[in-house]
């Protein structure tokens, strides 16, 4: 049974941290991908992000800084892709994460010796997560958090609508890349702390349960955040107390807060209430 | 002078024409409808005098400007634009205020945040539109015909020099209707704008506008005074 003295243990210290920053960084993206409904661009990201760690693993280069690159690179192709409109954006998307996956597994298979140090990457090691790691993550969840402080009227109207946005005068395809950009940021530094197939759940369930309960945008941004740093710390708590993997408790705990939130959701109620209200209009 | 001057503009989606050789004067401070049944390339139209798209071929000069790249953010924030409608989330959590005080961003610029003139623009746009008792009401939540109140309240918050409104009446009840029309004309005279109506109701733009032009299949095929459209409409109907 774990107690607190585990704290002291600079592993462990580290830890917390991880989960700190990634629950705030991977829960404010969350925040801009679930309302501008842009899941299966975050899915890409994560992936690709994977894809450029490993190779940077085979080709003998800082896997973090491959994994950016590769990140970074999706987010600047699906971006025009969106806006375009010259495919369906789900097809070009399903085609961005179909390529990432099968250059995951190839260079998977490509990475000499031993695959321990590729496999982490997919499931995450939270307890081996290195200062540098640590310092990235913390940068990247400040920088996130000063951009929101900054342009929060132009985010806001860009969540709204892209168009109206455009049409306000407000620099919404810029704002909008910006994002992007962020959320390949904030993936590929959680991606060694929390795993590449398991950050996307961290990008999407705290954001997801507070915007079944958030009836402001502030508010949404701080439950996320809330959830987010929950979820990190009792998977964490929980991860040592029953000796199973961190990551995938984390996203057990994220996935119950979701549940429980989309059951309790006050604005489920009202919907439901407003549905039933309309039907009898029309009837009556 | 004119407020919008379009010339020769040839817009198509994936080969198909949706603006055609289309030249357009809307002299300032004038209030225009543009008829047309749908797919006769009106709201294409206004999104092309607004900068959401950029024809292939032609000039666009609007308040005296011509549309480019360094004089897009400049226009759009002088010209407010209601879309037909903007699909969102009943779950979205932006209450129907946040989404008018959206149309004083522009103005209000980068890195600054609204202050009491702007929420007084917003808190007057809405009374105007008598929205104001849905300010904290969450935008998806309201009824249709609500939100397209609250977009034109949006637009007028912006305080513009031009006004787009792209079916202006959707989903809005019969009751309204009307009073929408009146509140149109009394925001276009008492602030000195040029506006233009995009509509496939042709009562409601011979009750509101002083001159109509008529749309089809991606051409003007004329603009004519109130009084004309309504006896050239009402001959095309009995005919």
């Amino acid at each position: 049974m774990p107690n607190m003295d585990m704290l002291r243990d600079q592993f462990m210290q580290n830890a917390v941290l991880a989960t700190l920053f990634a629950g705030i960084s991977c829960a404010l993206i969350g925040v801009l991908v679930v309302t501008m409904r842009l899941s299966f661009i975050g899915v890409c990201m994560s992936h690709s992000a994977f894809a450029g760690a490993l190779l940077g693993l085979v080709i003998g280069w800082n896997p973090l800084a491959t994994a950016m690159l590769f990140s970074l690179a999706a987010a600047g192709a699906l971006g025009p892709i969106a806006d375009r409109g010259e495919f369906d954006p789900d097809t070009a998307m399903g085609v961005v994460f179909s390529s990432s996956l099968g250059l995951s597994f190839l260079l998977l298979a490509l990475v000499p010796g031993p695959k321990t140090e590729a496999l982490s990457l997919l499931w995450g090691s939270i307890l081996t997560v290195t200062r540098t790691n640590l310092l990235l993550m913390a940068g990247v969840a400040l920088g996130i958090l000063v951009l929101l402080k900054l342009f929060y009227k132009e985010i806001e109207a860009v969540m709204f609508s892209r168009e109206l946005a455009l049409a306000c005068g407000v620099p919404a395809t810029a704002v909008f890349y910006g994002l992007l950009v962020a959320s390949g940021l904030a993936i590929t530094t959680s991606l060694s702390a929390i795993g590449g197939l398991l950050v996307f759940s961290l990008v999407i369930n705290p954001a997801a349960a507070a915007y079944q309960i958030a009836r402001n945008l502030k508010n949404m941004f701080l439950l996320a955040v809330t959830f987010g740093i929950l979820s990190g710390w009792v998977g964490l708590a929980l991860s040592c107390i029953l000796n199973l993997p961190t990551g995938a408790l984390i996203i057990v705990v994220s996935s119950i807060i979701f549940i429980t939130a989309t059951v309790f959701s006050p604005k489920k109620k009202k919907l439901q209430a407003s549905i039933v209200e309309a039907g009898k209009t029309e009837n009556g | 002078m004119n407020a919008v001057d379009l010339q020769n503009i040839y817009l198509a989606y994936r080969g198909k024409p949706a603006l055609n050789n289309v030249s357009l004067c809307v002299p300032s401070g004038s209030l225009l409808g543009i008829f047309g049944h749908n797919g006769a390339g009106k709201t294409t139209l206004l999104k092309v005098i607004n900068g959401l798209l950029r024809p292939a071929r032609g000039s666009v000069c609007v308040l005296g400007r011509r549309l480019n790249n360094e004089s897009f953010t400049e226009i759009r924030k002088q010209t407010a634009y209601v879309p037909q409608n903007i699909k969102v989330d009943p779950r979205m959590p932006i209450t129907a205020f946040d989404v008018v005080m959206m149309g004083r961003f522009g103005k209000i610029g980068l890195l600054k945040q609204p202050n009491t003139r702007d929420i007084n623009a917003a808190t007057t746009a809405m009374e105007l539109l008598e929205v104001l008792h849905l300010a904290d009401r969450l935008y998806g939540e309201i009824s249709g015909g609500e939100q397209q109140r609250i977009s034109i309240a949006r637009a007028i918050a912006q305080e513009p020099s031009l006004l787009l409104l792209d079916e202006p009446t959707n989903s809005i009840d019969w009751e309204f209707r009307s009073r929408l029309g009146k509140i149109i004309e009394k925001i276009h005279s008492e602030r000195a704008l040029t506006t233009i109506i995009v509509s496939h109701e042709a009562d409601f733009l011979a009750d509101v506008c002083d001159s109509i032009a008529v749309m089809d299949k991606g051409r003007i095929l004329g603009t004519w005074a109130r009084e004309e459209f309504v006896r050239e409409y009402s001959q095309s109907r009995m005919s």
